[in-house]
């Protein structure tokens, strides 16, 4: 565990080093941000009406805290080192080191998402501030929860981009399997919340990843019960160890394929 | 001059066909590139779906019409990625020295740089682009019109591309300015203009022209008119001008690195 914790603190002070990049990074948040806002403010023509159990506030801060979890995650730059990785040879280097390659991909981003994630969170809070003029009521112990369960979404994030870049093995370029999983996430939890879909969605929505990597953490800021809080942990820890299991097992089996020319 | 234009225009099409058979080595992946795309594009018709359960009008426009704007989107972005990909990362070409390999050519050094490289994936664009027309509507002027548009909005955010990423001849991280200038543009393609007000619209006809290369071609698809058709034409050639004429400025200040490269 040591050296795992050894590589994130590693990649955190690497990434200390482009702090500049990162605010600038956050211009791109920013417009996503204000046109979703635009788009609440056409949909509600009362501020305080409710739609599927959301006043324009709510929708609003749902927005920015799933936008937060989604673009600090940088999951189509991380799927596609992985595959550049298998498709390469380079995941060979990997292999003969005293470290999982899933534990180390795991770490490597986690520490890349640390720092931005701090930036955006406080640029995130800010502008909701700015523009929305209110902050949700949550006590500093609702405001912790929301973090853990922010961190446990990024981990399950990171481990099923990593098992769809492991793809590679199988099929060459697993880009594709990429974009469609992100707009699954997009589309079903960081635009909208699981309650504006039909019931019948719902009910699959509240077993699928959306609920723990995007909706999860977003409903808890928004609308903070300690029900759901449990609920949603429990279910972020039962997805870490599928999605963890779904890598072992296509590394585990990929792996025996790999086919080094030497060089 | 008639002779030297057919030449270009040889030489750009050969480049883009034999980017294309490297691309068609590997079947399987060329394939679901493209198929995974169409894909892609379709997921978001859940959100204007969800979005017409609440209201049934968006800006002003049914929900065929948003589907329209979003075949304009993928169309404008399918023909600029698919036929223009190098200006996108044209920066990084700049920056690294790589514009030595096409400086050397005797032939049009924009156009060999930028149509050195094709995406695959935006074939499944231009794919999407046509299904969403299909499923509008089809009627043969519309749909020449359509085909016009698609090709317009694509070339003139090829011309943005390269006016942004052209900055690195003066600048270090234009490559960033350039990022962000792109996103900007395609952020605002897929949402109706009604749903913006003031200043926000003003910018979406200037600064950011998303309303020449996507609103005002739906504005014509949906009730003809001219005089968009013309605006819609005129700022397509205004910014092709101004690329080049960035371009060729900032080619002055570019110097090697002294990179071996080899065009294969």
């Amino acid at each position: 565990m040591r050296k795992y914790l050894f590589i994130i603190k590693t990649q955190i002070m690497s990434n200390l080093q482009y702090v500049f990049n990162i605010v600038f990074s956050f211009i791109g948040y920013f417009i996503l941000l204000f046109i979703l806002f635009n788009l609440w403010q056409y949909l509600y023509s009362d501020p305080n009406e409710l739609i599927n159990g959301y006043n324009m506030t709510q929708m609003s801060w749902y927005v920015i805290i799933t936008e937060i979890l989604w673009m600090t995650l940088g999951g189509r730059k991380l799927c596609h080192k992985i595959s550049q990785d298998v498709r390469s040879g380079n995941i060979t280097y990997n292999i003969n080191k005293p470290y999982s390659y899933i534990g180390y991909c795991l770490s490597t981003h986690l520490g890349d998402v640390f720092v931005k994630g701090l930036i955006y969170i406080f640029l995130g809070m800010l502008t909701g501030l700015l523009f929305l003029g209110s902050f949700p009521k949550l006590t500093l112990i609702n405001i912790l929860v929301v973090l853990i369960t922010a961190i446990l979404a990024t981990t399950i994030s990171i481990l099923l981009i990593i098992s769809i870049g492991l793809i590679s093995f199988f099929i060459e370029d697993s880009g594709p399997f990429y974009w469609i999983y992100s707009k699954i996430i997009l589309v079903l939890g960081t635009i909208f919340p699981i309650e504006y879909f039909p019931t019948i969605i719902q009910k699959i929505l509240n077993f699928s990843p959306v609920y723990v990597v995007s909706y999860g953490p977003a409903k808890l800021f928004v609308d903070f019960s300690w029900d759901k809080a449990v609920s949603i942990i429990l279910a972020q820890i039962i997805y870490i160890i599928i999605a963890y299991g779904i890598c072992y097992l296509i590394y585990k089996k990929g792996v025996k394929k790999i086919n080094v020319n030497g060089g | 001059m008639l002779t030297e234009v057919k030449n270009q225009w040889k030489v750009t099409r050969l480049s883009i066909q034999y980017a294309l058979v490297r691309e068609l080595l590997n079947k399987a992946t060329f394939l679901s590139n493209i198929f995974f795309m169409i894909l892609n594009d379709s997921c978001m018709i859940v959100q204007w779906i969800v979005l017409f359960s609440i209201k049934n009008n968006m800006g002003g426009y049914t929900f065929k019409q948003v589907l329209l704007l979003w075949g304009m989107a993928a169309g404008t972005y399918g023909v600029s990625r698919f036929f223009f990909k190098k200006s996108f990362n044209l920066s990084e070409t700049i920056n690294s020295g790589k514009l030595d390999a096409y400086i050397v050519q005797p032939k049009n050094i924009l156009l060999s740089t930028i149509t050195s490289d094709i995406e695959i994936a935006a074939l499944g664009d231009i794919l999407f682009a046509l299904i969403v027309y299909f499923i509008y509507g089809f009627n043969m002027r519309t749909f020449l019109l359509y085909l016009f548009f698609c090709i317009t909005g694509g070339v003139m955010i090829t011309a943005i591309a390269i006016i942004l990423n052209s900055l690195s001849f003066w600048f270090n991280n234009a490559d960033m300015i350039a990022d962000v200038g792109i996103r900007l543009i395609e952020s605002f393609a897929t949402y109706p203009d009604g749903i913006f007000k003031g200043i926000t619209k003003w910018l979406l006809f200037t600064i950011i022209p998303i309303g020449i290369t996507n609103y005002i071609p739906i504005k014509v698809l949906i009730e003809f008119n001219p005089y968009l058709l013309i605006i819609n034409i005129c700022v397509c050639l205004l910014l092709m001008i101004l690329a080049y004429t960035i371009f060729s400025k900032g080619l002055k200040k570019y110097s090697s690195s002294n990179l071996m490269s080899a065009r294969i």
